[in-house]
């Protein structure tokens, strides 16, 4: 067991792990964020996806022994109040159904968006069939891509 | 009639500061009002609290069909509450609930007594503010969480009235809205839970977390019949966090103080398992089987005999279909927190049947149901996994071994190793004609096998209805051939195998609407013109139990013909296919697919036009979602994933190997919804599957003349021309 400091929403936190614990189970089991969800362990769903200096990362790839020093957003921490314009064209256009996967969901078309505001259909496509949604909200969340890519780019008009 | 045992109300009032009524759809409770919590214990109830809000308890569990929210629509608007304060909570299994969700049955089973419920309440809502204002009923009208006095415009909120409406009788046959007043049913309305899912605050099983709670996992024999062969028990106990490693007959269990720690430990204890014998399950070995079976006459499930006299038939030809395992693969993968005290349980789980959950834990701790407590969790994807409960077993075997509460998880391999899947079967199908090429008879066998998730009780009378109950979309065959035979062939099947989205369905309608597409290409004949001429005659039918009204499988298909531009293609390098189904003659749904290949003989779906008449919509959004996620679940059914079995163990274990649709393979959708004026609603979660698969089947013959008799479509099927 070793002692790792980690910064996740903002806030820093000591956590006490093995060196290859998953930051996936260090935010679930540890810090008690249970909002990145598992879904396969190998990092082939897309479920456990967290933000880092706006880059999506597969939490379950990420060992305890790597975090030092670094930042995190997960779900819980895009916005204090729904406002993220991913959480509101998310909302507007009623994607989830289960919402098991979508927090992954959400935080890859977040770090699509903050690396592309203006991505064209086939690059939406291309991130996000790298995660799986078994409900099949795939449509809906093409759509809330978009307007979400929209409002983005309305705002820094 | 609420006085019936069906339908019965009843009212209890908690200090007079809240409105209680109480509902059950499906059987009777006592009788009479009461103070006390302890004895007002309905499945159902509707709380309404001396500040407005308005609390509705609900039995079913919510899994991603959006039910919580249809629900507390219908409940809103009998009520006339103020959509904005209803608050949902879940009902846990007492004696006598049946809280189990599936078959698509919530929203018609919950329509009536809702509703009654609704009304009643608003009933003596009004009553009391009547009395109140010294003023006759009928010119009070109730609605946005108030009753008005229409004359003198005075209004006041329900809040203020629960204390007297709770003194009330329970009206016995409250006036139930017109639906021309409908102003909550009907409307596109989101999701009432929709923020707690895009901030993290939605909890599933997965996320329980009870004070004192250790973690497991589960190494289970990979066979039936597997003997432990050996173990690194040393290793696994050196794993910092594990804290014992327990050994029960449905395996051997790694309890940690994390989740990472079982995981790891698990992996350090490497078990060994025996050796398969040779006559472990085999899938290969099982299509010979299945292939065999579907040439037996079987059990005839609906016989059809064509008058003296009608045409002889002249010509046939028959066609066998194969529809492969499936596994359900819901994201969230099995996990059950239960907790052990002497003779009690508790259990927090994301479970689809929670009165079989409480029951098989009840047997396995040899104690009354009812000190087996349920807590329903949020399901995260269900599609008929969760109405098995053997995860919950295991979590309570371990937390008896380990005195302690204890999560168990599986992992995505146990996920998709361990599941009951979706059984193969194979379908023979012919068809006879008469000496003008005209068809006059139709024969369908499906040799297949029963659920074995749980016994099957062998005195139940295995009849003609039992039969059909295993084979939908098979006896109830739409279409008018004069003469039917539909015969089920029962194969036994070794390994779990049981419910999946549209249960016994997509299998029959595949193969039946594959084989009617070659019955119409026979005929020369355009296969949707075909349908609808095949489905002439009598307009409603009678197959076994089964109600089928052709006016709205006409509908379907018309609406589908003329959105699509049926005779024009979108594109000539496109193929175009169609498929129906009438889903126990409830819910009506038609597809045309638009399809393309790529270089390598990938097939692409590209657009899809769809119709559905569910009867009377509640949620147009929830429609339409059930519609998408039917069509993307058909579209990985068709073309990406299949579970085979060697040595008795599934040899899948990943989304790279038993692969799933992701939005790449995500078509353009038109969903038109028809009849959504009807007087009673249908269930939507499974009837957008069944008539997918033969839709995109159907498309890849009119695109390259070969015939899709076997599943999931792989590109070498598709490689040489026809």
């Amino acid at each position: 067991m070793s002692k790792f400091d980690l910064t996740v929403n903002g806030v820093r936190h000591a956590v006490e792990a093995d060196d290859d614990t998953p930051l996936l189970w260090l935010l679930r089991d540890n810090l008690g964020l249970t909002g990145t969800k598992f879904g396969c362990g190998v990092g082939v769903c897309g479920a456990c996806t967290v933000l880092e200096d706006g880059k999506a990362l597969r939490a379950c790839q990420i060992p305890a022994s790597e975090v030092a020093s670094r930042s995190f957003i997960t779900i819980e921490g895009l916005s204090p109040d729904v406002s993220h314009p991913c959480q509101r064209a998310w909302l507007a256009e009623e994607v989830a159904q289960c919402g098991y996967c979508q927090a992954g969901m959400i935080m890859t078309a977040c770090a699509l968006l903050h690396d592309n505001p203006n991505p064209s259909d086939e690059q939406i496509d291309h991130v996000m069939s790298d995660s799986v949604c078994r409900c099949g909200t795939y449509p809906r969340m093409r759509k809330a891509i978009r307007r979400a890519a929209q409002e983005i780019s309305s705002k820094k008009q | 009639m609420i006085t019936s045992r069906r339908d019965f109300l009843k009212t209890a009032a908690f200090g007079g500061a809240a409105l209680l009524v109480g509902f059950d759809g499906s059987r009777l409770f006592g009788a009479g009002q009461s103070n006390a919590a302890g004895s007002f214990a309905p499945n159902n109830w509707i709380r309404i609290d001396g500040d407005g809000r308005v609390t509705l308890t609900i039995g079913k569990c919510e899994m991603g069909q959006g039910v919580r929210t249809s629900l507390a629509m219908i409940l809103a608007e009998e009520l006339g509450a103020d959509w904005t304060r209803i608050k949902l909570m879940q009902a846990r299994p007492s004696p006598g609930s049946d809280l189990g969700t599936g078959g698509s049955d919530s929203i018609m089973s919950s329509w009536k007594p809702l509703r009654q419920a609704g009304a009643a309440a608003r009933e003596m809502l009004v009553a009391a503010a009547a009395a109140r204002w010294n003023v006759d009923n009928t010119s009070c009208s109730a609605s946005g969480g108030g009753v008005v006095h229409l004359p003198s415009k005075r209004r006041i909120t329900y809040g203020f009235l629960v204390g007297d409406a709770a003194k009330l009788p329970v009206p016995e046959n409250p006036t139930l809205k017109s639906a021309s007043d409908f102003k909550i049913v009907g409307q596109r309305t989101n999701r009432i839970d929709g923020s707690d899912i895009v901030t993290g605050r939605a909890r599933y099983g997965i996320d329980v977390k009870v004070p004192g709670m250790l973690y497991a996992s589960l190494e289970r024999p990979p066979f039936a019949g597997a003997k432990l062969k050996g173990m690194q028990e040393e290793k696994a106990r050196a794993v910092s966090g594990v804290r014992s490693i327990i050994q029960l007959p449905r395996g051997i269990a790694i309890v940690a103080d994390n989740t990472w720690a079982a995981i790891k430990g698990r992996q350090a204890l490497a078990v060994q398992w025996t050796d398969p014998p040779k006559d472990a399950f085999d899938s290969d070995e099982h299509w010979k089987q299945l292939e065999a079976a579907a040439r037996q006459t079987g059990f005839i499930t609906r016989e059809e005999k064509a008058p003296p006299g009608a045409a002889a038939v002249t010509k046939t030809f028959d066609a066998i279909y194969h529809y492969p395992f499936y596994a359900h693969a819901p994201v969230e993968t099995m996990n059950c927190v239960a907790d052990v005290r002497g003779n009690r349980c508790t259990i927090w789980a994301p479970t689809q049947a929670p009165e079989r959950l409480q029951n098989q834990v009840a047997k396995l701790l040899g104690i009354p149901p009812t000190d087996v407590d349920v807590n329903i969790t949020l399901i995260g994807g269900g599609f008929g996994r969760r109405l098995g409960v053997d995860y919950a077993v295991e979590a309570a075997d371990i937390s008896r071994a380990a005195k302690a509460p204890v999560q168990v998880l599986w992992s995505r391999a146990d996920d998709m190793k361990c599941g009951h899947f979706q059984a193969a079967s194979v379908h023979y199908l012919a068809a006879g004609f008469d000496s003008e090429n005209k068809p006059v008879s139709w024969k369908h066998t499906k040799a297949g096998s029963f659920h074995n998730i749980s016994p099957l009780d062998p005195k139940e009378v295995r009849d003609t209805a039992w039969y059909q109950d295993w084979s939908w979309g098979c006896y109830d065959v739409p279409y008018a051939f004069p003469t039917i035979q539909t015969a089920y062939v029962p194969v036994d099947l070794a390994v779990k195998h049981g419910p999946w989205r549209s249960v016994f369905a997509p299998s029959s309608v595949f193969a039946r609407e594959c084989f009617i597409d070659e019955v119409a290409r026979t005929c020369n004949a355009d296969p949707l013109a075909f349908r609808l001429e095949m489905l002439t005659g009598a307009d409603v039918i009678k197959a076994g139990r089964t109600t089928i009204d052709r006016r709205r499988l006409r509908g379907v298909l018309e609406t589908v013909r003329d959105k699509s531009n049926w005779g024009s293609p979108a594109n000539h390098r496109y193929g175009r296919g169609v498929a129906c189904n009438a889903y126990s003659g409830h819910t009506y749904i038609a597809y045309v697919v638009d399809l393309r290949l790529d270089h390598d003989n990938n097939v692409h779906v590209e657009r899809v036009v769809a119709a559905v008449d569910c009867g009377r919509v509640i949620n147009p959004i929830g429609v339409e979602q059930q519609m998408e996620g039917g069509i993307i679940w058909g579209i990985s059914s068709a073309l990406k994933g299949e579970i085979t079995f060697r040595g008795g163990t599934a040899q899948q274990s990943t989304f790279a190997d038993f692969a799933v649709a992701r939005m790449r393979d995500t078509p353009a959708i038109e969903i038109h919804i028809v009849g959504a004026d009807a007087e009673r609603p249908f269930g939507m979660g499974e009837p957008p599957v069944p008539p997918m698969v033969p839709a995109i089947a159907n498309g890849v013959f009119a695109l390259t003349g070969r015939r899709i008799r076997t599943l999931p479509i792989r590109p070498e099927h598709l490689k040489e021309p026809a």
